[in-house]
């Protein structure tokens, strides 16, 4: 139906655009101005016809990824549940993976520095699978999303400071197919 | 934190000492036992040697530095050694060596040739019954001179009833090329080389029993998967998958492995038969189960589990059955390892946010603290004859790897570029 109607409307658009066209030739501006003209207004008009699906289905993965389309959320120290203030996030990427209902999502589970690297695997692995069951929770399809832990193998940012580990303790949600 | 430690200790005692019938103990470890006075002087070349003093000087010094570290051997120093008259092999006065409380003397002499070929000829005396307790003639070519010294500290641990340590190898992980891969090294740190080449991450490498391969965990295929590395052959197999699957460890006769899997989705513990490939899962309950370690006889494992709400250290059978808890303060431990010797379980423990390693007899269920707050201190492991840990450690501000005795004394970094860590000591020597 959208679709229907986007192109009605570059019809309309179209047939306006080749009537000011004929009708310049009468003011007498020189030929180059008009060209310009036609050039500037296309996109202009274009733009704003571009639905959110549709932008959605130009971008590449690596774009959705690097726009930040999901949030990663935070942990506590040697926590996997889910903090409150991160349920928010997680409500919002759930919404964005609704719309979107062809993504598929690799949740990454992070720990902070600390700690030995078996546990921090398990820990890891069990901080992605409390965002997976919530994400699962709102609606998404279980087979949408897959999850990997690893431990203190990648972190986030360097330091030795209490706002270093929190960012380091962290899911992270990569999208891998759309 | 030494009363925490004696409190911890009480506990243990109490709690623990009706379970000490269940564990094991294979061979008693000879601590405290005076160690052996040795003379080492200077080596010297046959008289159509050439004089490489170069090759002298490394070979000399790693022999050295081999006996010094057995623990078995205490050098006897070289400046005592201008008191009495300088070495003739062929007219050896014992009573000079005698004189300076030598109880064995050791004669090197070298033989380099210009082709690039070195012999070795090591005789080692009793000074006071002036006895030759053997000879032996080493043969390789001069870029393997380190590995001729260590082939002759092994032969002086095995004629003194010990276990030849010194020609083993530590695997580990290292991210001097920007990403984790694995390489192995001599046990004092020479000689390293890459063994994994892929630009996935690469962890938890640990021997098998017969020193020939090494199971460890990569991402190359974006999810922690458990290979098999046959150093010889060159060939990498994939051991397990599905999930997270790490912390292989093998049992001493060479048949099955013990690991992590989150397979059935969540941590729990396997073994698998290497010759059948079957797979048995040991641990059932919704908390973490991990980092398992076989007992030198292959009939319990040690693990970490969070079964009573922290990450704790417990024995079961190698079935699976018979759990029980071997430590109760603290709310964190992990890494067990079992030494060889079958008397104790190394394992890492984080107290008032410092990690240190600690080590529980089995015999005496006593607690002794390994490392003192220093950095991080992670994945210990033992030397073949359980005299020694290597584990690792960012005191210098990164991860680097050290040697320890059992006791704690003689800590020695051994590695420097780039960070090296998750370090595993071949457990089996033949």
């Amino acid at each position: 139906m959208k679709r229907v109607a986007i192109v009605s409307l570059s019809l309309a658009l179209v047939l306006m655009l080749s009537f000011c066209a004929k009708k310049a030739p009468k003011v007498e501006p020189t030929p180059a101005t008009t060209m310009e003209k036609v050039e500037e207004t296309a996109p202009k008009v274009e733009k704003p016809v571009l639905t959110e699906e549709e932008l959605f289905l130009q971008k590449s993965i690596e774009q959705l990824n690097r726009e930040g389309n999901l949030k990663r959320i935070n942990f506590d120290f040697d926590k996997y549940t889910l903090r409150d203030d991160m349920k928010p996030i997680l409500q919002s990427n759930a919404e964005w993976a609704l719309k979107f209902a062809t993504i598929e999502i690799l949740i990454e589970g992070h720990c902070d520095e600390r700690g030995t690297v078996e546990y921090n695997i398990a820990l890891g692995e069990k901080r992605a699978e409390a965002a997976r069951n919530y994400l699962i929770s709102l609606g998404i399809a279980p087979e949408r999303i897959k999850t990997i832990s690893y431990g203190k193998s990648k972190t986030l940012v360097q330091g030795v400071d209490e706002a270093s580990f929190f960012q380091n303790r962290r899911d992270e949600f990569v999208i891998t197919k759309k | 934190m030494r009363k925490h430690l004696m409190f911890l200790t009480v506990l243990i005692l109490a709690t623990a000492f009706p379970t000490a019938a269940q564990q094991e103990i294979t061979v008693r470890i000879r601590e405290g036992m005076p160690a052996i006075p040795v003379a080492l002087p200077e080596f010297r070349f046959t008289e159509n040697s050439l004089a490489d003093e170069g090759l002298k000087k490394e070979m000399y010094e790693t022999l050295w530095a081999d006996l010094e570290f057995s623990r078995i051997f205490t050098l006897i120093p070289r400046e005592h050694y201008s008191y009495i008259a300088r070495l003739n092999p062929d007219k050896i006065v014992m009573k000079d060596w005698a004189s300076i409380q030598a109880n064995i003397l050791m004669v090197g002499l070298i033989e380099a040739s210009g082709d690039d070929r070195l012999i070795f000829s090591l005789n080692v005396y009793e000074v006071n019954s002036e006895r030759l307790i053997f000879g032996r003639n080493f043969g390789s070519k001069k870029e393997f001179s380190r590995l001729i010294a260590h082939r002759a500290a092994d032969e002086m641990m095995k004629q003194f009833g010990e276990k030849p340590i010194f020609t083993t190898k530590t695997v580990f992980v290292s991210e001097r090329d920007n990403d984790k891969e694995i390489y192995i090294m001599d046990y004092d740190g020479h000689r390293q080389t890459r063994i994994t080449i892929n630009s996935a991450i690469d962890i938890l490498p640990s021997w098998s029993a017969d020193n020939e391969k090494i199971t460890y965990t990569s991402y190359r295929r974006l999810s922690p998967e458990l290979y098999l590395f046959d150093i010889y052959a060159g060939r990498t197999e994939l051991v397990a998958s599905g999930g997270s699957n790490y912390a292989a460890d093998w049992s001493s006769d060479g048949e099955r492995i013990v690991f992590t899997s989150s397979r059935d989705g969540n941590a729990e513990i396997y073994s698998k038969n290497m010759k059948t490939g079957a797979l048995k899962r040991l641990t059932f309950n919704p908390v973490i189960d991990s980092s398992p370690c076989w007992s030198p006889s292959g009939r319990e494992i040690a693990f970490t589990s969070e079964r009573s709400g922290t990450p704790q250290i417990y024995i079961m059978d190698a079935e699976g059955a018979n759990v029980r808890r071997i430590t109760f303060e603290g709310s964190y431990h992990d890494s067990p390892t079992w030494s060889p010797d079958g008397t104790r379980i190394a394992f890492v423990s984080r107290i008032n946010s410092n990690f240190d390693i600690y080590i529980y007899n089995l015999k005496s269920n006593e607690l002794s603290k390994l490392t003192e707050k220093a950095g991080r201190n992670e994945n210990p492991s033992w030397s073949p004859d359980s005299r020694h840990l290597v584990f690792s450690s960012n005191r210098s501000g990164q991860y680097q790897i050290y040697l320890v005795d059992y006791d704690g004394q003689n800590v020695r970094r051994i590695t420097s570029a780039g960070e090296n860590k998750m370090p595993k000591w071949q457990r089996y020597v033949k």
